[in-house]
């Protein structure tokens, strides 16, 4: 039942931090029946009684020596095992298929490696404050039997209202800090609506009317956080009265043990310094619940751990190859349907081929698996002769460039964000690969080609061609565009359509493309119909089919506008 | 809510400095901690009949601990060791007695903080608001993606950091006055005693206090900067599989989690000084008490004071400074790093300043201008270095024109619309309404602008039309819904005054929206800068025909060659040249008009769009 994320690293270091937080707790519980008889001796005289006052100090020093270690010990430990944890489910993520990684959303990926990985590091310290949790009330309570059992009966009398106490107070903060967080997100989302809305406000100059707007809520929401801590002032005010309450029933029934000769002066000393520990049972609830959260944590990192690497063997591409293309037999089977059946068709070094289809027909699935971003589930992709998964993944991108219809652009400035990949192009081709993908507008840019990201007005059409300018400065023997022209106005896209009928003879295009423009200019056409190939040949020859006519007229094949944009430049 | 992290100092009211990028960073904890001192010194001042009344309220535990060891050593002394248990328990029932008004000063004081920490939350939360609107309406891509963490996550940990620093303080000032004076009325000399270690303990917590909050700063900034990488990443897997990058990204994201690392076990280690501290002001007084004890028995000391000493150290003093140490020393940094990114506050934005002239009389005879807008020699670039998108361009929009802007994406139509509608200022050059300097009229009466994403915000789609008109009629509505066929949209979502969720409509019924509002103002001049991207061709026509009805000019950064047809002039921007002409006389003039419109049959069944 041990997550495997917990000892699997620094065992030592683990057990090392386990037993320091254990000695800490043991000379806690150890030290209040020292200073009662300490306090007996010095009380009691004549001598100075220095074998129990050493003993207190050795306890002492033994309690926040062993604390000190416990931290340093653990708090290194956890942070190496976080970076150690992050960083293998990352390379593990990177380093799998994307059909494996698809099922987690981004953010959730996100909140793994960020949140849930130190969390799940932290489970061997947590566990080790879990003893200590346990040790010090359960050593109380023991103490204090010890001590005299009339004082621990007095305790356990006062117990149920205590545990009431915890009980009630989880409960009702809950219900106050529903409201507020409500409230808080009213506001957030009316920030949201605003922001989106910037380009409206700013035109219509309402700025100051929507401040106003969006901070509408903060009177309610002062409303509720007033609760909140009202609430809390409830709960503190009663463990304020209850906590003394019970340590002093305690020093009573102690003190009439000692009017009755039962216990000496030392021993209520003790027995008030144990019945403060045994109170302090309410930290447990805590430690049990991080000890909860370590273990949900590792078990929402560990898929990721598991994930297995892309396979592949030493095969190199031939050097020079032309790009032939081939598929033989390709099926993509997903949740038990065929994206893809039995594709089969080669594309001759150098040409162009079209894939067009409705919407649904397998087209990206097919650029993804001719690129090999996917490994179909049965038949062979091999380019210039070499099957694709027997080429190691980083190397085959020397070879194959992809671009899409959302690119995402990681780098910082502009020219990171086109030269991102392997191997990084020169300056000067990332600035013809720009002007080749009619990314002629980075040149307007505030500081052009240095302009940060986050700093360029840019439209989803501009995106995406830098995108495709990504793909042009890696372009190899094979490129592969997927819907990659589908936010340009039909002039760009005839434009950057020329541009890579310049490339005929040195690199295989294949095009997953919607416009009819796109499949006309190409030198050949593979027609997808429930991911099989309906047919394949030039346009000019299907075009008779008005069945091939009826997917150009389909509501994606209209070429109707870009996606939506951030609006243009 | 959880009152878990906590620390240091308050924030709120300070003048602006320059922006937190060109900062100097020596030593960025002290200079962070100097910055939200200085903005929290006033909040505080401002604030100071609340600071009394909390302390007033806290006042009771200082008797509550006073009694509590006092209570004990007198019961023992008198009662129970002098063979008195009536009086032993009596003075007990004194001790519990104390605690009984400490409930009520618990509520007290909880009210008072809520006085303390509410406007605070309120002060933080108006000023993020300020500076994410106030980038976002400096222009695009300024807008800051972390505005609405800021508004909410961030204020959070700042309000509950503040909540627990001020209680644990409280609760360490009256709690540790109460057992320094309780251990001075049973005998002067256990100060002497029990100060040194206490005083020793304070000092070497204060010292550890600015490099700990410093590794604090170092440890989040890395962990944030890992987030964010993090984060790009998560989203970009297709594209870093696609492009081989996956090694360099492994390498990246190693580096910045070791960093990370390093600033966490550097914080650990840090811990443990603190740790020390708190038990030389803690744990060590009892020890040394009892060492002090044969001496302070021969002083005159009594069994009962020394038990009540121990009650002091060990039951008030060692927990009011263990909450207090680990309040300031674990979420230290926490809570100034976060109220860091909250000082220098962005005023708020301001109403439009409303020039002496309130409008543009309409034309009632041939005296006024011919031109609704105009251009003249007008040049704007992104920025110093760039290539200008308008370079000395002279455009002349006439009174009752419908005029369409065509152009391939980035040649600048949007920035066009935006000098056009004095959105955007122009480097150099003039741009005039009605013949007058566009500065010198109220915008909002001369022109609408319509970007492509629709503003729509949740509240009833009658606000969301009058938005642009505050005093529209039913009347008016009612033509604008006529006219512009919004009918089936008013009647799906349940009439004029149901409230609307914006992301529940479609983007060609958002859009729809605003051009109702827009065809709602009075402004004589509209631009639509790609408004109608998300309309089919049928319903655009007719939006576009029912504002140059009503609007009398309009202005189209045209999304289909549609537009272009229906305009008396177009104006192409190609990237390189504006050309301007009917749309008669612009194929022989435009390359890219022609490719735009025409040149049927290049590809079979290649038309119109």
């Amino acid at each position: 039942m041990i997550p495997r994320t917990w000892g699997r690293r620094r065992p030592v270091a683990v057990i090392a931090t386990g037993l320091c937080s254990a000695g800490a707790a043991i000379a806690a519980v150890a030290l209040p029946a020292a200073l009662g008889g300490a306090v007996n001796g010095v009380v009691s005289g004549p001598g100075i009684p220095w074998a129990v006052l050493w003993l207190c100090a050795a306890l002492t020093a033994a309690e926040v020596l062993l604390d000190c270690a416990a931290t340093v010990v653990g708090g290194t430990t956890t942070a190496g095992l976080a970076a150690r944890l992050r960083t293998d489910a990352l390379d593990r993520v990177l380093g799998t298929g994307l059909r494996n990684t698809e099922p987690v959303p981004p953010g959730d990926l996100t909140t793994r490696l960020t949140a849930n990985a130190p969390d799940a590091a932290a489970a061997p310290v947590t566990a080790a404050g879990a003893v200590a949790a346990v040790l010090l009330p359960v050593g109380g309570l023991a103490g204090l039997l010890l001590v005299d059992v009339w004082t621990a009966l007095a305790l356990l009398a006062g117990f149920p209202a205590l545990l009431l106490l915890l009980r009630t107070f989880a409960r009702q903060t809950s219900g106050a800090s529903a409201d507020y967080q409500a409230e808080q997100a009213v506001l957030a989302a009316r920030l949201t609506e605003a922001l989106e809305g910037a380009a409206t406000i700013r035109a219509a100059r309402t700025g100051a009317r929507e401040y106003a707007r969006v901070l509408e809520p903060l009177t309610a929401l002062g409303r509720h956080g007033r609760r909140t801590w009202e609430v809390y002032g409830r709960a503190s005010a009663r463990s304020a009265v209850l906590l003394p309450l019970l340590t002093a029933l305690v020093v009573a029934v102690a003190g009439l043990r000692l009017w009755a000769g039962a216990l000496d002066v030392g021993g209520l000393v003790a027995a008030s310094r144990y019945a403060v520990l045994a109170v302090g049972i309410g930290s447990l609830t805590g430690a049990l619940g991080s000890l909860q959260r370590s273990r949900a944590a590792a078990r929402r990192l560990e898929p990721l751990l598991d994930l297995p690497p892309v396979p592949h063997r030493s095969l190199e591409l031939p050097p020079d190859g032309p790009g032939t293309l081939e598929l033989r037999g390709v099926d993509v089977v997903r949740d038990g349907r065929y994206l893809l059946r039995d594709v089969a068709f080669t594309v001759p070094g150098g040409t162009s081929v079209a894939v067009v289809g409705r919407s649904g027909s397998g087209k990206s699935v097919l650029a993804a698996v001719a690129g090999r971003l996917m490994d179909p589930d049965a038949g062979t992709v091999t380019l210039d002769g070499v099957p694709l998964d027997g080429v190691d993944p980083v190397r085959l991108r020397h070879a194959v460039s992809f671009a899409f219809a959302r690119p995402v652009l990681p780098g910082t400035t502009v020219e990171e964000a086109i030269s991102f990949g392997v191997p990084r192009p020169s300056p000067g081709r990332v600035r013809a690969a720009a002007e080749a993908a009619s990314a002629g507008f980075v040149a307007l840019l505030p500081r052009g080609y240095a302009t940060p990201q986050a700093k360029a007005p840019l439209s989803g059409g501009e995106y995406q061609r830098l995108g495709l300018a990504r793909a042009f400065a890696h372009r190899g023997r094979l490129m592969i565009l997927d819907d990659a022209t589908c936010g340009l106005d039909t002039v760009t896209e005839r434009r950057v359509h020329r541009e890579l009928d310049g490339f005929a003879g040195e690199t295989t295009r294949l095009a997953v493309a919607h416009r009819l423009s796109v499949a006309a200019g190409a030198d050949q056409v593979v027609w997808l119909e429930d991911g099989a190939v309906r047919a394949m040949g030039p346009h000019g020859g299907l075009w008779a089919d008005p069945d091939y006519r009826a997917v150009f007229r389909s509501p994606d094949g209209d070429g109707s506008g870009p996606p939506d944009g951030r609006g243009t430049a | 809510m959880t009152v878990e992290q906590r620390t240091e100092a308050p924030p709120l009211a300070a003048p602006p400095a320059a922006r937190r990028a060109e900062r100097p960073e020596r030593d960025p904890w002290a200079g962070a901690l100097g910055r939200v001192l200085r903005e929290g010194r006033p909040f505080l001042r401002a604030r100071r009949g609340v600071v009394v009344r909390l302390a007033g309220w806290s006042a009771l535990e200082f008797g509550q601990t006073f009694l509590g060891g006092y209570g004990v050593a007198r019961a023992l002394d008198d009662g129970f060791l002098a063979g008195r248990p009536g009086v032993g328990l009596l003075w007990l029932l004194v001790a519990v007695a104390a605690t009984l008004p400490a409930g009520a000063a618990t509520r007290g004081v909880f009210g008072r903080l809520a006085d303390l920490v509410e406007p605070f939350r309120d002060g933080l939360v108006r000023r993020a608001v300020a500076r994410a609107l106030g980038d976002a309406l400096e222009g695009p891509g300024e807008a800051s993606s972390g505005a609405v963490s800021r508004v909410t996550h961030q204020s959070e940990i700042a309000r509950d950091g503040w909540a627990g620093t001020v209680l644990a303080l409280r609760s360490f000032v009256f709690t540790t006055a109460g057992a320094l004076a309780g251990m001075a009325a049973l005998e002067p000399r256990l100060l002497l005693v029990v100060l040194p270690p206490v005083a020793v303990g304070v000092a070497l917590f204060a010292a550890t206090l600015g490099p700990m909050a410093a590794r604090q700063h170092a440890y989040l900034t890395a962990d944030e900067a890992y987030a964010g990488y993090v984060g790009q990443t998560a989203s970009a897997l297709r594209d870093i599989a696609a492009t081989g990058a996956r090694n360099e990204v492994s390498a990246t994201a190693r580096d910045l989690t070791l960093r990370q690392a390093r600033a966490a076990r550097q914080l650990a280690r840090w811990s443990a000084v603190r740790i020390g501290a708190t038990a030389l002001c803690g744990r060590v007084p009892p020890v040394v008490l009892l060492f002090a004890a044969p001496w302070l028995l021969d002083h005159g000391l009594t069994g009962g004071a020394l038990v009540g000493a121990l009650t002091y150290l060990t039951q008030a003093l060692a927990p009011a400074v263990h909450a207090l140490m680990s309040v300031l020393g674990t979420a230290g940094g926490r809570l100034v790093v976060v109220l860091d990114r909250f000082t220098d506050p962005v005023p708020p934005p301001r109403p439009d300043p409303v020039p002496a002239a309130r409008a543009v009389p309409r034309p009632s005879g041939g005296g006024a201008p011919r031109h609704e807008a105009e251009l003249r020699g007008v040049t704007f670039a992104y920025g110093p270095g760039a290539r200008p998108v308008v370079d000395r361009l002279d455009l002349r929009v006439r009174r009752g024109e419908r005029v369409a802007v065509v152009g391939p994406s980035g040649a600048g139509k949007s920035t066009l619309a935006g000098l056009l509608a004095a959105v955007v200022a122009p480097d150099e050059g003039r741009v005039l309404w009605s013949g007058r300097p566009a500065a010198s009229v109220e915008a909002a009466s001369v022109r609408t602008l319509l970007p492509q994403r629709a503003f729509v915000f949740s509240a009833s789609l009658r606000d969301n039309l009058r938005y642009l008109r505050p005093g529209a009629t039913d009347r008016e509505i009612a033509e604008t819904v006529g006219a512009l066929g919004l009918g089936a949209l008013v009647d799906r979502v349940g009439g004029l005054d149901a409230p609307v969720a914006p992301g529940h409509l479609s983007r060609g019924e958002r859009q729809l929206v605003a051009l109702g509002r827009a065809h709602l103002s009075a402004a004589p001049l509209v631009l639509l800068d790609e408004a109608t991207s998300g309309l089919d061709p049928v319903t655009e026509a007719r939006v576009e025909d029912a504002l140059a009805d009503r609007a009398r000019t309009l202005v189209v950064i045209a999304h289909r060659p549609g537009s272009a047809r229906r305009a008396d002039r177009v104006v192409v921007m190609d990237g390189t040249h504006v050309v301007c002409g009917t749309p008669a006389e612009l194929p022989a003039l435009s390359p890219f008009y022609r490719e735009l419109t025409g040149v049927p049959g290049r590809w079979p069944g290649t038309g119109d769009r």
